[in-house]
């Protein structure tokens, strides 16, 4: 049993800078949890407080059915791979391994079992008698995650550990990763500032911003049901459009309204809005310009003048400006749109995401 | 371009062979002198080389080993160097570590005090020192090695301090979670990785105690306790005369166990000094 639970921790660092200011967070045993966010929102901060390797200013952290606070990182039954790897450079690649067994006096039949098993799984089995100066970037990654393997820690840590590796070596390891969690049935806590690692790999995802959780869910629900406009806009790429509207009440169903253009919006939740302005969010694939979706959705559409097409294969994003600011459409690349073109888009009024402007918080959905 | 680069490379290969054949040259006069009759090494045969007559064999070699307590010199020279180079790797690389991962104003006021004491010569406290180590009977071979754990620190922590910097703090906490206690994070991880910086500073320690002259002559019983280098002045004091066969033998048989300490650890020396200025 390895649960993690924050019980109103808050982080001072000795300059007197409180990156942490009330954390609250379970993440449940086997679970692999993403902590995600912007440079320096404290998400390092925090897995070095379940490592044990920064002191913890108020409240308590749990493992399991224990208070940590006072527990010194090798009584933690933890491991954690560094972004810089952290391999020790005088160390072959088995020694480097076997290293925390032998601190336990482990049996050198079971070590040599275990690290092999560990190299095998990892493909590093040429490797070991090298020293870590003599592999590459990946390779040194999957020796930090071996590392980490051998011990059968209850909790796995890992801060941003991909993100010195090429695009298409990050992309193999993330599915590395996803099997190794699988396989090994323990606790993940992950760390990265990338939302598709995130989305990717989490069970569920804590998106931070300067060191208050977000929101804490599944890549669904973040996805679908962002709680803010912060968590809306960090998770999902291209990202979502934000629109400031104005609610008018219209018969039954209520009018947002933006620069010449209204569209309808069927959500009772505005009822207390009418007459001020809200935040209006869509994702870029909730703006359609097929026929059929025009002609359906006539009291949802405006005008786009087309600045910029990115041709991706199967879509083209459009960039067109509404109200001044950038906004992005994802649309089939079959329908012909290009540059300074006038196009007629419709936006898919189920999906759209309606924000308080002065909470940012989430309307409805 | 390439031609001229060439050219330059010939230039100051030439330059510093010439240098080189300056700094060795005295040593080579003492190690030809020493091979030659006493009377043949006068102030017009200096620069001779030995001829048939002059020529006089290991004879110099084995009275300096026979006469005068040479081998008990050797001795004490021997474990003088030894237990003050050893004390000065382990305790200086320790507070080098302290200084480098403890940062607060104490262990930053530490270092510019090492770094300061580096400065101040010896010759201005050493009147001072010979009497107080006198008092606290450090006056013998056997324990004159805190003397030079004093004296050798600054240098010591300075370069200890200024390689730890570029080891990555997260090896070291990797090793914590790994299971080490301070102690075996120590032993096991930082002094490893600290090798090119140990033999470093160890040959540098090694040569400057084994050669010192000054500081054992002031504060060992001169009577009972010789070092090489005291022992080779002995050579000419006395009355009057000069010895000058044996006394360049015994030179040259001094020299020869520093030049193998170097010799052994040159590769790492040069590692060493280059790991502190390039990182990884
Ligand atoms: N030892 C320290 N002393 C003082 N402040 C620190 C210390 N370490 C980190 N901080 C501050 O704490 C904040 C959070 O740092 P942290 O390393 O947790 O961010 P992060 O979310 O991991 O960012 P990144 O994605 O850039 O790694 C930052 O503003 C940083 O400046
Ligand atoms: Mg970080």
């Amino acid at each position: 049993m390895a649960d993690i639970r924050f019980e109103h921790v808050v982080k001072t660092y000795d300059n007197g800078v409180t990156v942490i200011p009330d954390l609250n967070l379970e993440i449940k045993d086997k679970e692999f949890v993403v902590l995600v966010g912007p440079s320096g929102c404290g998400k390092s901060t925090t897995l070095r407080m379940i490592a044990g390797l920064e002191t913890i200013s108020e409240g308590e952290l749990y493992i399991g059915d224990h208070v940590v606070n006072d527990v010194a990182p090798k009584n933690r039954d933890i491991a954690m791979v560094f972004q810089s790897y952290a391999l020790y450079p005088h160390m072959t690649v088995y020694k480097n391994m076997a290293f925390a067994l032998e601190l336990r006096k482990t049996p050198k039949a079971e070590i040599d079992q275990k690290v092999r098993e560990a190299a095998r799984i990892l493909e590093l089995e040429p490797y070991l008698d090298r020293k870590p100066k003599a592999l590459s970037g990946g390779q040194r990654q999957r020796v930090a995650l071996g590392r980490a393997m051998v011990r059968d820690p209850e909790v796995f840590l890992l801060d941003e550990p991909l993100s010195n590796l090429d695009a298409k070596l990050r992309t193999e390891m993330r599915s590395q990763i996803s099997s190794l969690h699988k396989r090994l049935a323990t606790t993940f806590v992950y760390v990265t500032h990338d939302q598709t690692e995130a989305m990717t790999m989490g069970d569920r995802i804590c998106v931070m911003k300067a060191g208050i959780i977000q929101q804490f869910d599944t890549p669904q629900q973040l996805y679908n049901y962002p709680d803010n406009v912060f968590v809306a806009g960090f998770i999902g790429s291209p990202q979502m459009n934000f629109v400031e509207a104005r609610v008018d009440a219209n018969g039954s169903s209520y009018d947002l309204v933006f620069g010449n253009d209204r569209i309808r919006v069927d959500k009772p939740e505005l009822a207390r809005y009418i007459g001020k302005e809200v935040i209006l969010g869509i994702r870029p694939e909730d703006l359609h310009a097929e026929e059929d979706f025009i002609r359906k959705a006539e009291d949802a559409c405006f005008t786009a003048h087309v600045k910029l097409a990115e041709m991706m294969g199967s879509e083209i994003y459009l960039y067109f400006d509404i109200l001044g600011s950038q906004k992005i459409a994802r649309i089939p690349s079959r329908i012909p749109a290009g540059v300074d073109m006038d196009i007629r888009l419709a936006i898919d009024t189920d999906k759209v995401h309606v924000f308080d402007k002065d909470t940012e918080k989430a309307i409805c959905h | 371009m390439e031609k001229r680069r060439k050219l330059s490379d010939h230039i100051w290969t030439i330059i510093l062979a010439l240098l080189a054949v300056a700094y060795c040259y005295p040593v080579f006069m003492i190690l030809i002198n020493s091979f030659k009759k006493e009377r043949a090494i006068g102030t017009g045969s200096i620069f001779k080389l030995p001829s048939k007559e002059t020529f006089n064999g290991l004879a110099h070699y084995v009275s300096a080993i026979e006469s005068q307590g040479f081998l008990k010199s050797l001795g004490f020279s021997l474990l003088i160097t030894i237990t003050s180079v050893a004390a000065i790797l382990l305790f200086c690389s320790m507070c080098a570590w302290y200084i480098t991962r403890v940062e607060n104003k104490f262990t930053k006021a530490l270092y510019y005090l090492f770094v300061f004491s580096m400065v101040v010569p010896f010759q201005m406290v050493m009147f001072t020192l010979s009497q107080t180590a006198d008092k606290l009977g450090l006056n013998r071979p056997f324990n004159i090695w805190i003397i030079y754990l004093g004296f050798g620190a600054g240098l010591a922590v300075f370069m200890f301090a200024g390689f730890m910097k570029s080891i990555p703090l997260e090896i070291e906490e990797a090793s914590m979670i790994d299971g080490c206690n301070p102690i075996q994070t120590f032993f096991l991880i930082v002094l490893p990785i600290l090798k090119p910086t140990l033999v470093s500073v160890g040959v540098l320690e090694a040569m400057w105690v084994w050669n010192d002259y000054l500081l054992p002559t002031l504060v060992l019983d001169i009577r009972k306790y010789k070092t090489i280098p005291m022992l080779i002045q002995y050579f000419r004091g006395g009355y009057g005369k000069v010895a000058m066969g044996p006394m360049m033998a015994s030179i040259m048989l001094t020299i020869i166990p520093i030049v193998i300490v170097y010799l052994a650890g040159q590769k790492h020396i040069i590692k060493g000094v280059a790991a502190g200025a390039v990182k990884g």
